[in-house]
C-alpha cells in the first residue's frame, strides 16, 4: 500500500497525459465567406400509375424545376444525367448514384388520383449528402390545382432548404402597357401567377388604371384611376370583382408617378395615401370602415409615396422638405419624422421591406435612374442593385428576398417598358414573362 | 511488487479505454429532425419509419405513405378570381417562363442635367432621350457583393519549404495550414448572406479526416442541440449548410506530410459578413 501512496500522484499525471495526448488540439479554421453558387438539386418527374398521373407528375416537376431555377439559389441538375431511375418514393434512394452528378438535394414525388377525382401528391425531400429525409409532406386537392400544388412544393423545398418562407404560390398584379387605335395610351390591370402564367385582365379600357397594390390578405388591390381630368382611388375585390372609389386623390391628371399610390396598413383595414388638398400633397391615414381620412402631414413641401413598415408603426415616404427629394421615416401618427437618405440626386418611391429592415427606393441622378436599398433606420450606406435608362415602382417579394421593377429601354421607337426582378445581392437578373409591355408591378402575400 | 506493477498496468489499460471513450461519443450525431406546421390540405409524411431500404424485401402489399390518413379532405385552392371582364390575355410564348439572364445590358445614359424638378411635378414618365449612354456594368456590382468568388482562389498555395519545416501550434505552418482550409471550404460551405441581417447564425463543426484528405466519420456539428432545435429556422439552416459542405469539401487538399495537424478540424463558420 506504501508503494501505491507513493506513486498515486506519478500515475494520475500520466494519466492526464496520456488523455490530452490523445485528445489531440484541433486546427481552427474560420471560414468566413462561403460560396453564392447555387444549390444543386435533382427533381425527376414526379411518378404516377397511369399517363394521366404521370404527365400531371412531369408537369409539375417541370414547374418546381423553373420556380427553383429562377429564384437564383438552386440549380436543378439536368435530368439527362440522372442514374437512378425513381420508382417508389418510399425507398430509400440510392445517394451515392446522386452524388455522383453532384446533386447536394434530391426531390422525389409521385402522383395519385382516386376514384373520386382527388389528387394525391407526395413528395420527399432528401439531403444527398447527409442521406437524411428533409421533407416529407403530400397534398389533397383536385387535378385541376396542379400548378398551385407545383408551388407549393416549391414552396417547402425553398424554405426548407433557406431557412426563409418561399414566394412561389403568389401572383403579380401590375399595368399592361399599349396604345389604343389613335395611339391613346391604354393602362389596364392585369394579374398573373408569379412564373407568368394564368394571366388575365382585371379592368378595361375605358379608363387608365395604375398603381396597383395588395391588401395584406391578397383578396383585395387598390389602384389609382384616371377619370375626367381627375384621379381617384379604388379598392378592387378579387374575389368578387366589385370595384369601389375611395376618395378624390386631386386634379393631377399628368400624373403617372408613385405619389397617388395607396398601401395597405398591415392590418387590412386602413391605407396611408397621399393627396393633393389645400397647398401640394401630404400624407393621409385612409379607415376603411368609416371611409375617412385623417390627416398625418402637414408640411408645406410635398410628402408623397408613404408605405408602412411590416408592424405598422412607421411610414416611409419620400419628401422635399429637405430641399430635393429625400426619404424619411415617421411613426405611424404622423410624428418625429426622420429624414434616412442624405446622397446625391433625388430619391423616390421608397418601399418598406416585408422583413422590416431594409427600404428600397429608387433614385435618379445624373441622368440615370438607380434602384437600390438603404437599412430602415439609415444606418450604413445605400446598396444599388441596378442602375438603367429608367427605373420605377419597386416591388418586394413577400419574403423581402426579391424585388420587382418598372424598366423603361429606350429604343426606336421610344421608350419601351417591361418588369425585372432581381434579388437583394444584385444577382439574378430576369425580365417577367409578361405579354407586351408592363408596369407598376405589385407582389401578392403568400396565398392561403 | 509484482502485483503493484499489475495495477499499474491495469491502471494505464483503464485509462486508455476512458480516453478512447471521450474521443468516440462525440461522433454520434442526430440524422433526422421534426417536421415543421402542417396546413389544412397537407399531410406530413413520416419520417423514416415508412421509407424502405433500397433494396427491400418483396412486399405484396403496397405500403402506406402516410401512417394516419388525411383528417378531411383539403379544401380546394381559393377559386378562381372573378374579372370584370371574361376577357384572357393569351398566354406568354413559352408555357414556362424563360426569363432572359441579360447580364448587363449597356444602358444609355443621359447627360448630367440639373434636376430641379419642383415635387408637386410628378416625376417624369418618359426619361429625356439623351445622346450619350453610360454602360451599366454589373460585373462590377456582382464583385462589391460576390467577395466570395473573387477569394475562391487558394491561398495557401505559395507555402515555401522553409515554412513546411515549421510546424505547430502558432507557427507559419500552422497558418498556412489554416489559410489553406479556409479556401478550399470557402468553396463548399454555401454563404448564410442571405439570410437577414441582425442575427447571429455562426456555427462550429468538428471535422475528423483521414490522411487522403477524406472524412474519417461524419462531420460533428458543436452545439448541435441549441442549432438544431433554434427556433430560428436561419440557424438550422445555417447548420445544415456547414454539415453538407463539409462533406462536400471532400477530399481536403491539405499536405499528407502534415497530417498530424489537421487530423481534426475545428472550423467556425460565419459567412453573414459575406454581404
Amino acid at each position: 500500500m506504501t508503494v501505491l501512496r507513493y506513486l498515486f500522484t506519478p500515475i494520475l499525471a500520466l494519466i492526464v497525459m496520456a488523455g490530452s495526448a490523445f485528445a489531440q488540439t484541433p486546427l481552427v479554421v474560420d471560414v468566413t465567406e462561403g460560396t453564392l453558387d447555387p444549390t444543386p438539386i435533382a427533381i425527376p418527374d414526379f411518378i404516377g400509375e397511369d399517363n394521366r398521373e404521370a404527365e400531371i407528375g412531369a408537369d409539375i416537376s417541370r414547374v418546381i424545376s423553373n420556380n427553383l431555377d429562377t429564384s437564383g439559389l438552386f440549380a436543378p441538375v439536368d435530368p439527362e444525367a440522372f442514374i437512378e431511375d425513381i420508382s417508389d418514393i418510399n425507398l430509400r434512394p440510392r445517394f451515392g448514384d446522386w452524388r455522383v452528378i453532384n446533386a447536394s438535394a434530391l426531390l422525389v414525388g409521385e402522383v395519385s388520383i382516386d376514384e373520386n377525382d382527388r389528387m394525391l401528391v407526395a413528395f420527399r425531400l432528401w439531403d444527398a449528402n447527409t442521406e437524411a429525409q428533409m421533407q416529407g409532406l403530400q397534398f389533397v386537392t383536385s387535378p385541376d390545382n396542379w400548378r398551385r400544388i407545383a408551388h407549393k412544393v416549391s414552396d417547402a423545398v425553398y424554405e426548407r432548404l433557406t431557412g426563409e418562407t418561399g414566394y412561389f404560390d403568389t401572383r403579380i398584379v401590375y399595368v399592361s402597357e399599349g396604345d389604343g387605335p389613335n395611339g391613346e395610351p391604354i393602362r389596364r390591370l392585369a394579374v398573373m401567377d408569379q412564373d407568368g402564367a394564368n394571366p388575365s385582365f382585371l379592368t378595361d379600357r375605358s379608363y387608365m388604371a395604375l398603381l396597383p397594390n395588395y391588401s395584406p390578405s391578397a383578396q383585395q388591390i387598390t389602384y389609382v384611376s384616371f377619370r375626367d381630368g381627375r384621379a381617384t382611388s379604388y379598392l378592387y375585390d378579387l374575389e368578387t370583382g366589385r370595384q369601389e372609389a375611395l376618395f378624390d386623390s386631386g386634379p393631377s391628371l399628368a400624373s403617372e408617378g408613385q405619389s397617388l399610390s395607396a398601401r395597405f396598413h398591415p392590418n387590412g383595414r386602413e391605407l396611408v395615401v397621399s393627396a393633393e388638398r389645400h397647398s401640394g400633397h401630404d400624407l393621409f391615414r385612409f379607415d376603411l370602415r368609416s371611409r375617412t381620412l385623417r390627416q398625418l402631414t402637414t408640411h408645406p413641401a410635398d410628402d408623397v409615396e408613404p408605405s408602412y413598415a411590416p408592424d405598422g408603426d412607421q411610414v416611409v415616404f419620400s419628401s422635399s422638405r429637405g430641399g430635393q427629394s429625400q426619404l424619411y421615416v415617421m411613426n405611424a401618427d404622423g410624428t418625429d419624422p426622420q429624414r434616412i437618405t442624405f446622397g446625391e440626386g433625388r430619391y423616390t418611391t421608397p418601399v418598406w421591406s416585408p422583413r422590416g429592415d431594409l427600404i428600397a427606393f429608387t433614385k435618379q441622378r445624373s441622368g440615370q435612374f438607380m434602384l437600390g436599398v438603404v437599412a430602415a433606420d439609415g444606418s450604413g450606406e445605400e446598396r444599388i442593385l441596378y442602375e438603367g435608362y429608367f427605373v420605377d415602382t419597386p416591388a418586394w417579394s413577400p419574403n423581402g428576398r426579391v424585388l420587382l421593377f418598372t424598366r423603361g429601354d429606350r429604343t426606336r421607337e421610344g421608350t419601351t417598358y417591361s418588369i425585372w426582378s432581381i434579388d437583394l445581392a444584385g444577382f439574378n437578373l430576369r425580365r417577367l414573362p409578361t405579354q407586351g409591355e408592363a408596369s407598376d408591378p405589385a407582389w401578392s402575400p403568400l396565398i392561403d | 511488487m509484482r502485483q503493484a506493477l499489475g495495477f499499474i498496468l491495469s491502471l494505464f489499460i483503464h485509462a486508455g479505454l476512458i480516453a478512447s471513450a471521450l474521443v468516440a461519443f462525440p461522433h454520434a450525431r442526430r440524422m433526422s429532425e421534426e417536421l415543421t406546421v402542417v396546413p389544412v390540405e397537407l399531410v406530413t409524411l413520416s419520417r423514416e419509419t415508412n421509407v424502405r431500404a433500397a433494396r427491400p424485401e418483396p412486399e405484396p402489399e403496397p405500403e402506406e405513405i402516410v401512417e394516419t390518413p388525411a383528417p378531411e379532405p383539403a379544401p380546394e385552392p381559393e377559386p378562381v378570381q372573378p374579372e370584370p371582364e371574361p376577357e384572357v390575355i393569351p398566354p406568354a410564348p413559352q408555357d414556362e417562363p424563360e426569363p432572359e439572364p441579360e447580364p448587363a445590358p449597356p444602358e444609355p445614359e443621359p447627360e448630367p442635367e440639373p434636376e430641379p424638378e419642383p415635387v408637386q411635378q410628378p416625376r417624369p414618365r418618359e426619361p429625356e432621350p439623351e445622346p450619350e449612354q453610360d454602360s451599366l456594368d454589373l460585373n462590377a456590382l456582382s464583385q462589391l457583393v460576390d467577395r466570395s468568388r473573387d477569394n475562391a482562389a487558394p491561398r495557401g498555395e505559395a507555402e515555401t519549404g522553409e515554412q513546411r519545416n515549421r510546424v505547430g501550434p502558432g507557427t507559419d505552418m500552422t497558418a498556412s495550414l489554416q489559410a489553406m482550409a479556409a479556401s478550399h471550404m470557402n468553396r463548399c460551405i454555401r454563404s448564410n448572406a442571405d439570410a437577414p441581417a441582425n442575427m447571429d447564425l455562426r456555427v462550429s463543426l468538428e471535422i475528423r479526416l483521414e490522411r487522403n484528405g477524406r472524412l474519417s466519420v461524419p462531420p460533428r456539428l458543436i452545439d448541435e442541440g441549441r442549432i438544431m432545435n433554434s427556433p430560428n429556422s436561419y440557424l438550422r439552416v445555417a447548420g445544415e449548410r456547414a454539415l453538407r459542405g463539409a462533406i462536400e469539401c471532400q477530399p481536403y487538399p491539405l499536405p499528407p506530410e502534415h497530417y498530424a495537424q489537421w487530423r481534426v478540424l475545428r472550423v467556425n463558420v460565419d459567412t453573414q459578413r459575406n454581404r
